[in-house]
């Protein structure tokens, strides 16, 4: 039993205290959820991107599951990590994150499951929304309008409307249902889903570095004659999304040692307006 | 045509509200095809608003935001190149240009609020350890706030004022402080997956984050793609181990006692 609560210890921050499965969503809850869900980027910033917003669509739904104060808390916590998702998706992401906080899965496999499922959303969502549903919408109310109608506007904004809030409201409930359904598959193979989950979070999160992350230098080196672009000469012919790489780990590194967050983008404030009045930026 | 101060307030309130729907609430009564009617409507001029509602639609028919690329301001363009169409009589097409310097304002005002709002996450962090929910709301309702005002003054300045005069307002703003933020929000996710690596980041899938990369960086494969090639990495493994499942079952009856 020593050993058990010394492991408890260690693990005291990414579990829940209470594992009992939390209460049951009702369709009002999911709805509550999707009408929030249309702010999902109003703390929008560089840093974080979404995940005020995120947070604030789902909470009505955390505050119910959990009702210890401790677990409420931790679950916040972590639900403040870095999200970008496709704006109009996100519904089906809440969904099964919600199941899985029922079910009381610890922080870290919960937020991986989220970076895996909300991360390739952005893609698929560009492609259905603003290559698709848009031009077909815009394109009958510009031709209309331009004939003189008012029906331009009143059957565009319908017409789009329609479909947006069907998926919004309809992929909140089938992920939520699909997402209770697992519970108990879940509930049996929680250490199983955790590492399952760690390798595709984590595997996302490599690729949204370099991804995301923009940062080259307009840096030139003379030599004699030549000039040498330090980023599509060599940086560019030896690594890409190298510098991205390299100060995502530096950053990382720091946090490691302590630094808090607002030190860190402070720090980088600086060097992004330093290097654009010193040139190397 | 004159316009009145009561006009110019309702056209910078619908600058407000639309510029909060590009980004939340996603109706799209902030594209011009719609937003050219109600500017014809506050001008006293529907049909004018209509088409020149329908010929800007076109204009921003391809400048949706991929890939968090940034499009020309299409509220301000569209509200404030809509008045200047129906005020002077200039072409759908001339008034977008004098209403570009504006458009090119309001990117600058969402970029300082993005960067503005960076160090607002962390006083989140702080809300979330002690699960005080109305400090989490009351952060989003600010962002909100700022950028809706933004909103409001970079159309209702330039219709009030007329474009010449407040142009002299646009190009007061120090440009390369901006551009310098713009850049360091480039690189700002960098300290948020720092966060989040800190969180999730164990020795045994250091392999799994190098894989990732590579797969992005050399690759160049669409996330889903990676996303796919992972779920098949750790569906292997959740497959491989299930002869163990049978213990990790009796460890978790343990625990429960």
């Amino acid at each position: 039993m020593g050993s058990n609560t010394e492991k408890n210890a260690l693990i005291d921050a990414n579990e829940y205290e209470d594992q009992s499965i939390g209460a049951e969503l009702t369709t009002a809850d999911i709805n509550k959820m999707a009408w929030r869900s249309l702010l999902l980027q109003a703390s929008f910033n560089y840093e974080r991107m979404q995940a005020g917003g995120w947070l604030y669509g789902i909470l009505p739904a955390l505050k119910k599951i959990h009702t210890n104060k401790n677990d409420l808390a931790k679950s916040m916590k972590g639900h403040m990590g870095f999200l970008n998702t496709h704006p109009f998706l996100v519904t089906f992401v809440m969904g099964i994150i919600l199941a899985m906080e029922r079910s009381k899965q610890d922080v870290s496999s919960i937020q991986n499951t989220k970076i895996a499922v909300a991360s390739p959303l952005g893609g698929i969502g560009d492609a259905m929304f603003w290559l698709t549903l848009l031009p077909i919408c815009g394109g009958i109310g510009a031709d209309l309008a331009l004939r003189g109608s008012i029906m331009g506007a009143i059957l565009f904004f319908i017409m789009f409307n329609v479909v947006h809030f069907t998926l919004r409201f309809g992929l909140a409930h089938y992920a939520y249902r699909m997402g209770v359904k697992a519970i108990p598959l879940i509930k049996a193979n929680t250490k199983k889903v955790a590492h399952a989950a760690a390798i595709v979070g984590i595997t996302v999160i490599g690729a949204l570095v370099a991804t995301y992350v923009r940062l080259s230098t307009t840096l030139e080196i003379n030599a004699g004659d030549a000039v040498v672009k330090l980023q599509t000469d060599v940086l560019d012919k030896l690594m890409p999304a190298f510098l991205p790489l390299v100060y995502t780990l530096i950053m990382y590194a720091l946090v490691k040692r302590g630094w808090s967050p607002v030190k860190l983008i402070m720090f980088t404030m600086v060097l992004g307006v330093a290097g654009k009045y010193a040139g190397f930026l | 045509m004159e316009i009145s101060i009561i006009q110019a307030f309702i056209l910078g309130l619908l600058a407000f509200i639309a510029g909060l729907d590009l980004f939340n609430g996603l109706t799209h009564m902030h594209r011009p095809v719609v937003l050219g009617p109600l500017v014809g409507l506050v001008l006293g001029d529907l049909q004018t608003g209509i088409l020149v509602g329908g010929t800007l639609e076109l204009v921003w028919m391809g400048l949706a935001p991929l890939a968090g690329a940034q499009p020309p301001n299409v509220i301000i363009g569209t509200i404030v190149g809509a008045t200047f169409a129906i005020t002077t009589g200039v072409s759908a097409e001339v008034a977008v240009g004098i209403a570009v310097p504006f458009a090119v304002a309001v990117q600058m005002g969402i970029t300082l609020l993005f960067s503005a709002m960076s160090p607002m996450m962390s006083k989140c962090d702080d809300f979330a350890d002690d699960a005080n929910t109305r400090g989490i709301e009351l952060v989003n309702y600010f962002g909100l706030l700022v950028l809706g005002v933004f909103y409001f003054f970079c159309a209702f300045l330039p219709i009030y004022f007329g474009a010449e005069h407040a142009g002299a307002f646009v190009e007061a703003l120090p440009k390369n402080l901006i551009d310098g933020l713009g850049v360091a929000g480039g690189i700002m996710p960098a300290v948020g997956f720092a966060i989040l690596m800190k969180i999730m980041m164990k020795n045994i899938y250091i392999p799994y984050f190098i894989l990732g990369f590579v797969a992005a960086a050399w690759l160049q494969l669409p996330i889903l793609a990676i996303a796919c090639a992972a779920l098949a990495m750790a569906l292997i493994d959740f497959m491989k181990k299930d002869e163990t499942a049978a213990t990790v079952k009796n460890e978790e009856l343990d625990d429960g006692i």
